[in-house]
């Protein structure tokens, strides 16, 4: 494996008080793969993100994206290292359009001022032209075209959760993390959001971290997949491998009552 | 591509769908129009404006012309405080404390220096914008309602400060100011200009147009930019905000020394126009009066400021007026209007802020669209209309429930 | 010596005032999340109003007293059923300018109603002192201090050992989770408003009286009473009584020291020690000395 890993997460452990948000964590992700993170709620997958995103510092461990270790990093300088994150509880701002919104991701981008920008001088706008461009781009990418200047807070969940996507791209990040990104959807919307991801990642081979507790999502993107429970990994490897493993099986669905091993009557085959 | 958009595109179940308008709004976007249409409608309504404006000065009496002068200067201010409460959401109670440090720094620069007013008058706005600078970042760490209380504190610190610092303010006694003077015009005097003579109060009404103008101007661009959008961001939500990339800390420091700026701008005019001001001026209601013009007025809007001043400033001097006419209503009958005013702003806070919270511009809009959808056309969208983030034009049922989902610090 | 024991009892009993006015916020917003910054009115006018029934209208001191209080928290209590209740949810900004409003109406109606001069409070103590070797302590301020004791263990035991003391703490923790288990939200926050009407009538009566009197300013007091609540943190009574006694103190000694040992500082700077004191604490510890960072769902 040459080259630096997007993302190197060290024996993480986060710790809130008593609780035990995250334990000896440990996974890489390489430049361009599509890696998914699954676990029953409360495994700790919006905690990790939490951590990536430089919201909390980990109790214990380290984080490296592209090298470089994130420790000293503020939330704020995440744009800059090309880590674009989507929110489960939507980070959107609702009273602006959906073109405001995308464009902001795109702030670390842009350098007019107050002076230059208030004053409307021609650099700005020029400026201003320029990621507008980019930022429509992103939101015909995901399909928003036809909402560009819709205020953000009047469209339906499936549209806002899109647009968080949008913004995302705009963002033209290296290291991709979308927090449930089908959270809340149709079966129709799922598709059209698992196909959006496979199209952007085959276009721009951007790396993305996935977190995600619907199965059938996970499988058809991931190439890797790390499972937590209560904040453990318990399994690490490609999706086959870990549709198959064990314990994984165990964590999702728990232990067989007595008398309902497999293999005696009272058993009945659960659905994966 | 151009001809799905020309089409009224399909909108999915549960979505309304967006009006015929946005296909233009949506060319303009993509930047394929350079400027707006000019309608002749939009046209001859932007010619009234000017002609009203430029009017006013000459079609009322003396009372009212140095009323509408008072208007335009505490529109300045309004405009100032939106900026920081309206577009960054930082609540602050100490607009009067830069409001009083331009009106100081303006008055010593222009009676004890004597310098021309179009010195002191932006030397008074740097003054003001450096203690923003200077307040800002104490701010940074406090939020929602310790941020208020700070900002009381500094209200109540600066007329400390007036009433010992004798020497830079007159003390309790008060200080006279100096009227603007651009050379050899001085506006105490009033102003000829080609055989005409503008009295005092209409100089300071065009000055003050003027400034508000362009300081209008400036915040419309400002929100339009980068620097909007990361003001919203911070409005709206601070902690997304971050993540995506925008540093919380520089906005807000932005915010207040444009703020302050303007206060100052606001404060010098505002001093020089009254011709004497005492410590006891800037106090707590001068703040709370400012929140009520960008409340009752519209938070994030362009007219809001203006139409928040109207009502402000112009309330009490109705109720004077009318006072000879309706005793009950004059300083030895029931109530002063002082008081009257004071007991309509606190009514028209709440009301506002429970019903309407886009303020007056809000209602208006409100209304422009309730009339569109009862004749059958698609309400009016401007390209600005949609890209000013303003909580005065999020759609029917948008806004204040995704706000409430996390309002800062009281939020678990 | 004795004049610090002197200036030492006065700041006791200015923080006795302090620590109610305290009180008053801390009850509303740890039940309710929201900060009454109309609290110095209703402090106002439950003064204005009990000395208007022991002045005009010839009512003994205690009974003007107790309507005093029953009519200041039928107040507090009314606007939170009129407005307030209407703005749960809304943005902190928009509950503190409503509170704001309140504020603005009550002081402009209270010159109104009851005119613009000071006037005493009509308790029974007057300008009454208790001798003691070379001490000498106003009754008026040994029943303050006293009062709010009083005050300050009942509610205690209202929160600790009641049944709605129990609902205004979850209340207060989580609002959701109570309503799923029952608690009527609605009356807990009535309680609350009604309870912070009261306590700040008897705030309001006691920092009538001598020296100071009944007047229009009175309300300003409360703004006082903010560095107490942010030294104690605006979420921990015990933060708000130890606060509010630490700036009475404070407050006290300067007024009484600062005129010798550092008269640049000007004549009333102990009208500002206190903010000043605020400030320094919060850029210290943002969240007060006894406050908690809230936590924010991501």
């Amino acid at each position: 494996m040459t080259g630096t890993r997007a993302l190197e997460v060290q024996d993480v452990s986060l710790r809130f008080g008593a609780l035990w948000a995250l334990t000896d964590v440990s996974f890489d992700v390489g430049e361009g793969e599509l890696f998914a993170v699954i676990g029953p709620n409360g495994a700790g997958k919006t905690s990790l993100f939490n951590l990536l995103s430089r919201v909390y510092d980990p109790t214990a461990g380290r984080i490296r994206c592209f090298g470089e270790d994130m420790s000293g990093m503020r939330p704020h300088h995440l744009a800059r290292a090309g880590i674009a994150r989507t929110f489960q509880n939507l980070g959107l701002f609702p009273h602006s359009s959906v073109l405001d919104n995308v464009l902001a991701g795109r702030v670390h981008l842009m350098h007019a001022g107050a002076v230059r920008a208030g004053l409307a001088l021609p650099s700005a706008r020029r400026e201003e032209a320029r990621n507008r461009d980019a930022a429509m781009a992103a939101i015909d990418e995901t399909g928003l075209g036809a909402y560009a200047l819709h205020p953000v807070g009047a469209l339906p969940y499936g549209l806002q959760k899109r647009v968080e996507i949008a913004r995302a791209i705009a963002m033209e990040p290296r290291l991709l993390l979308l927090d449930e990104p089908v959270a809340g959807m149709s079966r129709d919307e799922r598709g059209e959001i698992v196909d959006l991801v496979r199209r952007l990642h085959e276009r721009t081979r951007v790396a993305i971290v996935l977190v995600e507790h619907d199965m059938s999502v996970v499988m058809g993107l991931a190439q890797r997949v790390l499972v937590l429970d209560f904040g453990r990994p318990i399994c690490l490897g490609t999706p086959a491998e870990v549709q198959s493993d064990p314990h994984v099986v165990r964590a999702y669905l728990g232990e067989p009552a007595p008398g309902h091993e497999r293999g005696t009557p009272g058993h009945a085959e659960a659905a994966p | 591509m151009t001809d799905e958009l020309l089409r009224a595109p399909q909108a999915p179940a549960g979505s309304s769908a967006p009006p015929l308008g946005a296909a233009r709004d949506l060319r303009l976007a993509r930047g394929r129009n350079g400027r707006l249409a000019r309608r002749p409608a939009a046209l001859a309504r932007r010619l009234a404006l000017v002609v009203v404006a430029l009017g006013v000065p000459f079609w009322v009496d003396g009372y009212w012309r140095s009323t509408f002068a008072f208007v335009l200067i505490a529109a300045i201010g309004a405009l100032g405080l939106d900026v920081l409460t309206g577009w960054t959401g930082q609540i602050s109670l100490g607009h009067a404390f830069f409001l009083a440090a331009g009106a100081y720094v303006g008055g010593y620069l222009g009676g004890h220096l004597h310098l021309t007013a179009a010195l002191w008058i932006p030397a008074a706005g740097v003054a003001a914008g450096i203690l923003g600078a200077v307040t800002g970042p104490a701010a940074l760490r406090l939020r929602g309602l310790y941020l208020a209380i700070v900002t009381i504190g500094l209200v109540y610190i600066g007329y400390y400060v007036l009433e010992t610092w004798t020497r830079f303010s007159g003390g309790p006694g008060g200080e006279s100011l100096p009227p603007v003077t651009f050379g050899s015009w001085n506006f105490a005097n009033g102003v000829t200009v080609a055989g005409h003579t503008f009295t005092r109060s209409q100089c300071y009404y065009y000055l003050a147009l003027l400034l508000l103008v362009l300081g209008t101007g400036y915040v419309r661009n400002v929100g339009r930019s980068n620097l909007g959008r990361s003001m919203v961001a911070v409005r709206d939500r601070e902690l997304a905000a971050a993540v995506i990339g925008v540093n919380v800390a520089r906005t807000k420091i932005r915010a207040f020394v444009i703020s302050s700026v303007l206060a100052g701008i606001a404060g010098a005019l505002y001093g020089s126009f009254l011709s004497f001001a005492v410590p006891s001026d800037w106090g707590l209601l001068l703040s709370i009066q400012y929140v009520v013009m960008i409340v009752v007025g519209g938070m994030a809007s362009t007219w809001g400021p203006l139409l928040g001043a109207l009502f402000v400033v112009g309330l009490p001097a109705l109720l004077q007026n009318v006072s000879t006419t309706l005793t009950f209503l004059s300083n030895n009958g029931v109530i002063s209007p002082g008081s009257a005013s004071e007991v309509v702003y606190g009514v028209f806070l709440v009301v506002f802020l429970l019903v309407e919270p886009g303020g007056v511009v809000g209602l208006a809009r409100r209304l422009t669209r309730w009339v569109a959808r009862r004749s059958g056309y698609p309400a009016p969208r401007r390209l600005a209309a949609a890209t000013e983030g303003s909580p005065a034009r999020a759609g029917a049922g948008a806004g204040t429930d995704a706000n409430a989902a996390d309002a800062g610090p009281a939020a678990e | 010596m004795t004049t610090f024991v002197q200036l030492l009892f006065a700041g006791v009993a200015l923080g006795a005032i302090y620590a109610l006015v305290a009180l008053g916020f801390t009850v509303v917003y740890r039940s309710s999340r929201v900060i009454n910054f109309a609290q110095g009115a209703l402090l106002a006018l439950g003064a204005f109003v009990t000395s208007w029934l022991v002045l005009t209208e010839d009512l003994p001191f205690w009974a003007a007293f107790v309507v005093g209080a029953l009519l200041t928290a039928l107040v507090g209590l009314g606007f939170q059923l009129g407005v307030v209740r209407f703005a749960i949810g809304r943005p902190e900004f928009t509950i503190v300018m409503l509170t704001l409003g309140l504020a603005a109406v009550i002081g402009a109606v209270l010159p109104t109603l009851f005119g613009n001069y000071p006037r005493g409070n009509g308790d029974v103590w007057g300008s009454s002192a208790l001798h003691a070797g070379s001490f000498e302590f106003f009754w008026v301020q040994i029943w303050t201090i006293v009062a709010a004791v009083v005050v300050l263990l009942v509610y205690g035991a209202f929160t600790r050992f009641t049944r709605y003391g129990l609902a205004m703490r979850s209340a207060a923790l989580d609002p959701e989770a109570a309503i799923a288990v029952g608690i009527p939200l609605r009356r807990v926050y009535a309680i609350a408003w009604f309870i912070a009407g009261a306590v700040a009538c008897v705030g309001g009566v006691f920092l009538g009286g001598y020296p100071s009197t009944v007047n229009p300013t009175m309300s300003n007091i409360a703004l006082l009473a903010f560095p107490a609540i942010i030294l104690g943190g605006l979420d921990s009574p015990t933060g708000a009584i130890v606060g509010g006694f630490a700036i009475g103190v404070i407050q006290e000694l300067v007024q009484g020291y600062q005129p010798e040992h550092a008269p640049w500082l000007g004549n009333d700077f102990y009208l500002i020690a206190p903010y000043l004191v605020m400030i320094l604490v919060l850029l210290i510890r943002p969240y007060g000395l006894f406050g908690s960072k809230p936590a924010e769902r991501l």
